[in-house]
């Protein structure tokens, strides 16, 4: 067998000479693996962004966070927990912190000018200082209704409900109307992610909430931490603890679990999204392969001439199999800064951790480069097969 | 003019039959030899198999039966890859319509000629820069293929043929799209370089062109009619 005398770097700006002579249709043929590529590397990485910015947000929350309530009635009255429920689960074993919230039927409005039929969907929440704590969150100003605060009316603002009712900072002092007393505004929460109800509500101490709306202790809400070993355990017996009569009115629920299911959601659209990106690198690879034949054809004097040259068929294959390895390889470098692009917006849009990880990258462009391989390999065949003789026919 | 005893081509008996439907049987029986620093032109009407022979001597086509010996070796015995070989180090090709690479500048489009000898590229720069000046076009060396008449196509097409210092030049027809003066002018730059000693074997229609060389072969339906003068 005679040895390849064509040097691989020479190989490689031969094959790039195809590619260049024919700017417009290389770019044309390369669309559809950057689009591909584009929308599987957006995708997947839009899902691992996603993915990464709900375990930063879970580890903040943490898992062991057990949320229960009673069970909504029949009509969807709002039932009571029994009594001296706190003291029933703080008895179990692996629970670390408990604390518990009242749930409040008042209106909440921003002034009287406010008609009493406009209240915006705020709930109040009677709490008490630790409840902070336990659920993970934080303020973005001021404080929460501390041990101190809790008999005086004052006010923290969840973080869609500062939004309604328009007050964003506490630079200036405001007020807000709770059924018809004045609550001054002491603090506003961050967005509390997986507890949407609170962020739709405004909390109250329970001291003031015993005097001026005649609200006693009973618990609606209690949210535990237990020791992450156990969770499931303590999961298991909360309800049972609480209401031994009949556990099937306690609604015991983890948070993070609606997180996660949130996100599997999402995962089985990101599939879909997956899929129709593969779709396009098929069609892609369809199109190389093509585009290549169709070259090969209108390039037979540039075959022959190169077979008169001293061109074995191997190296001719080799030059048609590299240059749609290229535009395939144009196709998925484009592709990738598209998608990264793309996924750096959307992160940046929604405010999420951005997170590609660098083999997907890689991968997507290997995933390029062998679909110009293999799309290649019929029409660079075709290439060496042609007769040099016939090439160089007047 | 015979410088040597043994034919840099020699054909003995080669026929060449195009499968059908109908079979058509281009060359019938051919055999000449073809000497070192030979100045040979073929000539016959068209579809007499000229460009057949011209072919099989360039090892483009196979024949159907008969032998080829280039410089003593029988090429029936080559694989494919080292036809391609014996191609790109014994035979410069100079083709009727040109053939340069439309993207490549004329000094690129002779370093072609030595892209397949695994040679750096700035050695077939330099090469080719010269066998341009050998065909005086050493002022054109960045023009692309566009920008050079018809005449200075030819000259480029001929320094690719000659960069890789062939044993023999084969040229089909070179001058047929050329006009009377620019076709003159390529004839001249081939005699010369035969009279160098370079071995030249040419294709015409043009019976003018004829009567310059010293051999001339004629076919008529793929036979050889007529040898030396």
């Amino acid at each position: 067998m005679v040895k390849n005398k064509l040097r691989l770097k020479d190989l490689f700006f031969v094959a790039l000479y195809g590619v260049k002579a024919r700017k417009g249709r290389a770019a044309m043929t390369s669309i559809g693996i950057g689009i591909g590529i584009a929308a599987i590397v957006a995708v997947t990485g839009i899902s691992s962004s996603g993915r990464a910015d709900l375990l930063a947000t879970l580890e903040s929350l943490g898992t062991n966070l057990i949320k229960a309530s009673p069970q909504a009635g029949f009509f969807g009255s709002q039932e009571e927990l029994p009594e001296g429920v706190i003291g029933m689960v703080e008895r179990i074993g692996p629970v670390e912190e408990v604390t518990s919230t009242t749930q409040a039927d008042l209106l909440v409005r921003r002034t009287d000018f406010i008609s009493e039929f406009e209240g915006g969907g705020i709930s109040t929440v009677v709490t008490s200082s630790e409840l902070l704590d336990v659920i993970g969150g934080n303020l973005t100003e001021g404080r929460f209704i501390t041990d101190g605060l809790s008999d005086i009316p004052v006010t923290v603002l969840g973080s869609v409900s500062a939004e309604r009712l328009g007050i964003t900072n506490l630079s200036q002092p405001s007020k807000i109307l709770i059924d018809d007393e004045w609550f001054g505004v002491v603090g506003i929460l961050n967005e509390l992610k997986i507890h949407p109800d609170l962020d739709r509500s405004v909390f109250i101490g329970y001291g003031v909430a015993a005097t001026l709306f005649d609200i006693d202790e009973e618990p609606t809400t209690i949210y535990l931490r237990a020791n992450p070993n156990f969770i499931e355990d303590v999961v298991d017996v909360l309800a049972p603890s609480m209401n031994p009569e009949n556990p099937d009115q306690v609604e015991v629920s983890r948070p993070s679990d609606a997180l996660e299911a949130q996100q599997a959601a999402e995962t089985a659209f990101t599939n879909l999204l997956l899929g129709l990106g593969s779709v396009a690198l098929l069609v892609g690879g369809v199109a190389i392969a093509n585009v290549m034949v169709m070259s090969v054809l209108e390039r037979r004097m540039e075959i022959g001439v190169r077979r008169s040259l001293g061109a074995t068929r191997r190296e001719i294959r080799y030059q048609f199999l590299l240059e749609s390895v290229i535009l395939s390889g144009i196709g998925g470098l484009v592709g990738v800064l598209l998608g990264v692009a793309i996924t750096l917006g959307y992160t940046n849009y929604t405010n999420i951790v951005f997170s590609i990880p660098v083999w997907q990258i890689f991968g997507a462009v290997l995933v390029a480069l062998l679909i110009g391989a293999i799309s290649g390999v019929y029409p660079a065949i075709k290439a060496s097969k042609i007769q040099p003789a016939e090439a160089v026919r007047k | 003019m015979s410088t040597s005893t043994q034919p840099v081509i020699s054909v003995k008996n080669i026929s060449k039959v195009y499968e059908g439907p109908p079979p058509v049987k281009a060359l019938d029986e051919v055999s000449l030899d073809i000497y070192e620093g030979d100045f040979v032109s073929i000539v016959g009407q068209s579809g007499s198999g000229k460009s057949t022979l011209l072919n099989m001597m360039g090892l483009l086509d196979s024949v159907t039966d008969g032998t080829i010996t280039i410089d003593g070796d029988d090429i029936s015995e080559l694989t494919d890859d080292e036809l391609s070989k014996f191609r790109g180090e014994k035979i410069g090709f100079i083709f009727q319509s040109f053939f340069l690479l439309p993207g490549l500048t004329a000094q690129e489009n002779v370093a072609e000629g030595l892209l397949y000898h695994g040679i750096k590229r700035d050695i077939r720069l330099e090469k080719a820069k010269d066998a341009l000046e050998l065909v005086g076009l050493g002022h054109r060396l960045t023009h692309l293929p566009k920008e050079l008449s018809g005449g200075e196509q030819q000259r480029v097409a001929i320094a690719r043929a000659l960069v890789e210092d062939p044993s023999f030049v084969l040229a089909d027809e070179p001058t047929g799209n050329l006009d009377k003066e620019s076709g003159l002018n390529i004839l001249n730059i081939l005699k010369e370089l035969n009279s160098k000693g370079k071995t030249v074997v040419m294709i015409t229609h043009n019976q003018d062109h004829a009567k310059m060389f010293e051999k001339v072969i004629e076919l008529i339906d793929g036979k050889v009619m007529s040898g030396e003068k």
